[in-house]
């Protein structure tokens, strides 16, 4: 369908104001926080979930393809319309629409950044728990796309265990309904098959919240090492102690140094490691549990322990944690976050190799993770400028991917597939589970309109 | 500016943006207008699209780079601390070269040229403000020599909403027995609607009057209670007087008790943090330091404040690009000083109040406005 056409049957359904399609917004459009690029035919901004299902519809019957985009933060190309079409911008269906404490649930549009939603929750005394770094600005559209996780989800779950229910448009403008309120819905799970789709299956248009009471009291400590290694095995011994911290995370050195270069957290700068240590629960019996944590650091060499002694010196803490991927860009232009997961035990060798990869392309790795769940973010730093230099950090990139793999772990702790590693999918899954995964597609989506050429390879059949 | 030079200048800087998205929640463009174009990450986008000839210099390009606040605020809260109003900037001084520009910059532009002013009025007007003000010297403020020139502003002297700005500010520094001058006539725009609107060129024949003026005053200190005025003279001018916003004076006058408070201010008020003085000037404690030396006085903080303060709207000359925009902003700029429950809202620059307190009349909300010299002044009593 040629482009005017399309606009002016999209002008018909949301408005002149909510339809962009000039040069300048097509090429705004086309880039995410990834490295890739793509040129959608035009953009929306729906503002209700029955001029979602209109504009999917029209797609529908056109055979264009549509893309969900929440604040285009993802790091794997998943917004990236890299077939043209409709990309749907959430960021006019931006309300919090209920808030319900006795039942411990919310309900939000999908354009809502995940921060606003715990900022109007702090009132009340409760938590959204899942808190990707990104989470000031991270979408619950994206949020749910992608799966999302963070420092607190090792002990509390990643997104898709706090969301409950969501209203969704099906690839011919549908509406239906998965999940709900209750914490177990008859049926099949749809909610956990729809949360990580990529915006592959169904585009959310309300999502269904569980939130928490805030935690009676909380402790955090920052565990300084001399070794990489050291953490490591501090961080195996924690969780092998039967211990669940609310997060453990770890930072290394280069990380710790482009941290402190942009804010001062109080990391030193001659640590080769720092692990943040969160507990939260009943005050009662916290004291013991960190002296036992304590105890588990000193056996593991660590140099210092210090507890933050106040709010301001908690929240600190957390903003070094929380901008360390940004905090990286001060270092080189560009960095890519390769996201794997191992084995805990696992951390120390893996570790080690990938710095290996780092010299042989003769790039730098900064280092910063979710230690507890042994999910690795190492961020390979480079100018995107450098053609050559991009050319070897896509290689590197996925010998660390492979690595994780081996290692017996995974390819994505949290930040999806999208385009970027549709080929390191079969790193760990077998061309029979990709084409189980395909017959969910092809039952949810069989003319492929949604967010086509994400998450899955191409496979012979 | 030439697109060469927009390279020189600014690639290197603009390629630090690495497009993660953080600034989105704190852009008061982005937030209100929810597209991509309006986000600080865009406009790096864009900059950068055109530096490596990627794309041309659209109509929606103008759109974009002259819908920014200049607050600031994307790079506070940016890691790499990307300047992205730097390359606003530098956008829009190229599409000046090219005169492709909002109608209204014509006009401005004109009104420099003729009148030496925004207002476009007879540069003699700039003490209308005297007018409505009791026991005025003969000198009316105007002395051939003084230690201290006060340099009052376009806005503050010809807009009426705002002059009882210099009209406190001259009753404190009376009271204070400070031995001050106005320019008057001679007191010529400094220069910062032409940076922003991308003709820093032009400006030099203003701030060469400026400084010659003066000097010619023998002043050691100038003192402003604009902070666009007092930002662009720390950065454009090259002048040997120390260069002070009122609120800094202010507190050296308390601490050097020649201001001293005889009545108090029995409220409880909010502080706002302008743009231009609080991050762009870094001076946060000053004005705090003011108002809890005042006896009576409750500060209470905005959930966002000092660092972190979000515009009201009118920074930048947006209020004169769009103002339906603008107003948009600053209505929530009133959500969020409402939410603080005082009973007055304070700050420090004529543009903030114009802004706010323009909005809150339109709609009619009920909200007290006032500037930091008309609360000191008050506080003093007789
Ligand atoms: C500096 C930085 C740090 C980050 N840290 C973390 C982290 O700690 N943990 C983490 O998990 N992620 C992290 N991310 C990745 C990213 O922020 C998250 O994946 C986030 O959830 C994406 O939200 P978004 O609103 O930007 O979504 P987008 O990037 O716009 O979209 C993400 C995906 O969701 C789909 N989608 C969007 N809206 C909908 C909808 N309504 N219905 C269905 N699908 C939809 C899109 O099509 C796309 O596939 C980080 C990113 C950056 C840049
Ligand atoms: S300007 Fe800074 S915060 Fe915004 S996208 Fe670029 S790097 Fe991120
Ligand atoms: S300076 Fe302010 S208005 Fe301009 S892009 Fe940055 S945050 Fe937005």
């Amino acid at each position: 369908m040629d482009r005017e056409k399309m606009v002016e049957e999209l002008v018909k359904l949301v408005g002149k104001e909510n339809v962009l399609s000039s040069e300048t917004d097509l090429y705004l459009y086309g880039y995410d926080a990834s490295l890739f690029r793509g040129k959608p035919d035009c953009i929306v901004l729906p503002g209700s979930t029955e001029e979602v299902s209109k504009i999917v519809k029209f797609a529908h019957e056109a055979g264009v393809h549509v893309v969900g985009r929440g604040s285009g933060t993802n790091l794997s190309g998943g917004t990236i319309p890299t077939q043209g079409g409709i990309v749907v911008h959430f960021s006019r269906m931006n309300r919090i629409l209920e808030i319900d404490i006795e039942n411990q649930r919310a309900v939000v549009e999908p354009g809502v950044f995940t921060l606003a939603l715990k900022n109007a929750l702090a009132r009340y005394g409760y938590v959204y728990q899942p808190d990707p770094a990104s989470e000031k600005v991270s979408t619950f559209g994206g949020n749910f796309g992608e799966n999302s996780g963070g420092p607190h989800c090792l002990k509390y779950g990643v997104t898709t265990n706090h969301i409950l229910g969501a209203e969704v448009v099906l690839y011919n403008g549908d509406v239906v309904h998965v999940g709900g309120k209750t914490l177990d819905n008859p049926g099949y799970d749809l909610t956990g098959v729809l949360v990580g789709s990529e915006g592959t299956l169904g585009i959310a248009t309300k999502l269904i919240l569980r939130i928490m009471p805030k935690p009676e009291a909380v402790k955090t400590m920052l565990a300084i090492y001399n070794t990489l290694e050291d953490a490591g095995k501090t961080v195996s011994a924690i969780i092998g102690d039967g211990i669940v911290p609310a997060t453990l995370e770890m930072l290394d050195r280069l990380t710790i140094k482009a941290v402190e270069e942009s804010i001062h957290a109080g990391f030193p700068l001659d640590a080769e490691a720092v692990l943040i240590i969160e507990l939260d629960g009943l005050k009662d019996g916290m004291e013991r549990l960190a002296e036992r944590i304590m105890e588990i650091c000193k056996k593991n060499n660590v140099r210092e322990v210090k507890a933050a002694k106040t709010e301001a010196e908690r929240m600190q803490l957390w903003a070094g944690r929380k901008g360390a991927f940004g905090a990286i860009a001060r270092l080189r232009p560009n960095y890519l976050v390769c996201d794997g997961t191992v084995p805990r035990t696992k951390l120390p060798e893996v570790l080690t190799k990938v710095m290996e990869v780092g010299r042989k392309y003769d790039l730098s790795i900064a280092n910063v993770f979710h230690a507890g769940d042994g999910n690795l973010h190492p961020l390979i730093l480079f100018d995107e400028r450098n053609e050559e230099e991009l050319r070897k950090v896509h290689l590197a990139g996925s010998e660390i991917m492979k690595l994780c793999a081996e290692a017996g772990g995974t390819i994505s702790g949290e930040h999806g597939i999208g385009t970027e590693k549709k080929k390191e999918m079969l790193f760990v899954f077998t061309p029979q589970d990709i084409g189980a995964m395909k017959k969910v597609k092809m039952a949810f989506d069989p003319e492929d309109i949604y967010n086509p050429g994400k998450v899955l390879p191409e496979i012979q059949e | 500016m030439k697109q060469e030079e927009l390279k020189t200048l600014l690639y290197d800087e603009i390629a630090k943006c690495n497009r993660c998205g953080f600034c989105l929640a704190h852009c008061p463009i982005y937030t209100i207008m929810g597209r991509e174009w309006a986000t600080p990450r865009g406009k790096n986008a864009l900059v950068r699209a055109i530096i490596e000839g990627k794309i041309g210099w659209t109509p929606e390009i103008e759109d974009t780079l002259f819908r920014c606040t200049g607050c600031r605020l994307c790079t506070q809260t940016c890691f790499p601390a990307v300047e992205t109003n730097q390359g606003v900037l530098a956008g829009r001084a190229c599409l000046a070269d090219m005169h492709q520009y909002p109608k209204i910059v014509d006009r401005v532009v004109e009104a420099l040229e003729n009148n030496f002013n925004i207002s476009d009025e007879p540069n003699e007007d700039r003490t209308l403000w005297m007018d409505f003000l009791k026991n005025v010297p003969e000198h009316m403020y105007q002395k051939e020599k003084a230690e201290v020139v006060y340099f009052v502003g376009c806005v503050a002297a010809f807009f009426p909403l705002v002059q009882k700005i210099p009209q406190a500010f001259v009753q404190v520094l009376d009271k204070s027995k400070v031995d001050f001058t106005i320019l008057g006539g001679e007191e010529w725009c400094c220069g910062f609607p032409l940076i922003q609107m991308g003709m820093e060129e032009k400006m030099q024949k203003l701030v060469e009057h400026n400084q010659e003026k003066v000097k010619q005053v023998s002043a050691k200190t100038v003192v402003f209670a604009c902070p666009s005025c007092f930002h662009t003279w720390k950065e454009k001018y090259n002048t040997n007087a120390e260069l002070l916003h009122s609120t800094q004076y202010m507190e050296r006058l308390i601490n050097e008790k020649k201001i001293v408070f005889n009545n108090g201010f029995n409220k409880t008020v909010t502080y706002h943090d302008p743009c231009d003085l609080g991050r762009n000037s870094k001076v946060f404690d000053p004005p705090r330091n003011i108002l809890n030396a005042i006896p009576g006085l409750k500060l209470v903080e905005m959930a966002n404040n000092r660092q972190l303060c979000n515009c009201c709207g009118g920074g930048g000359d947006l209020e004169m690009i769009d103002p339906e925009l603008s107003a948009a902003i600053a209505e929530r700029k009133i959500q969020e000083i409402q939410d603080t429950g005082a009973e007055v809202v304070v700050t420090s620059c004529q543009q903030c109040i114009r802004t706010i307190s323009g909005y809150a009349r339109k709609k009619e909300i009920d909200l007290k406005v006032m500037d930091i010299t008309e609360v000191v002044l008050e506080a003093m009593g007789s």
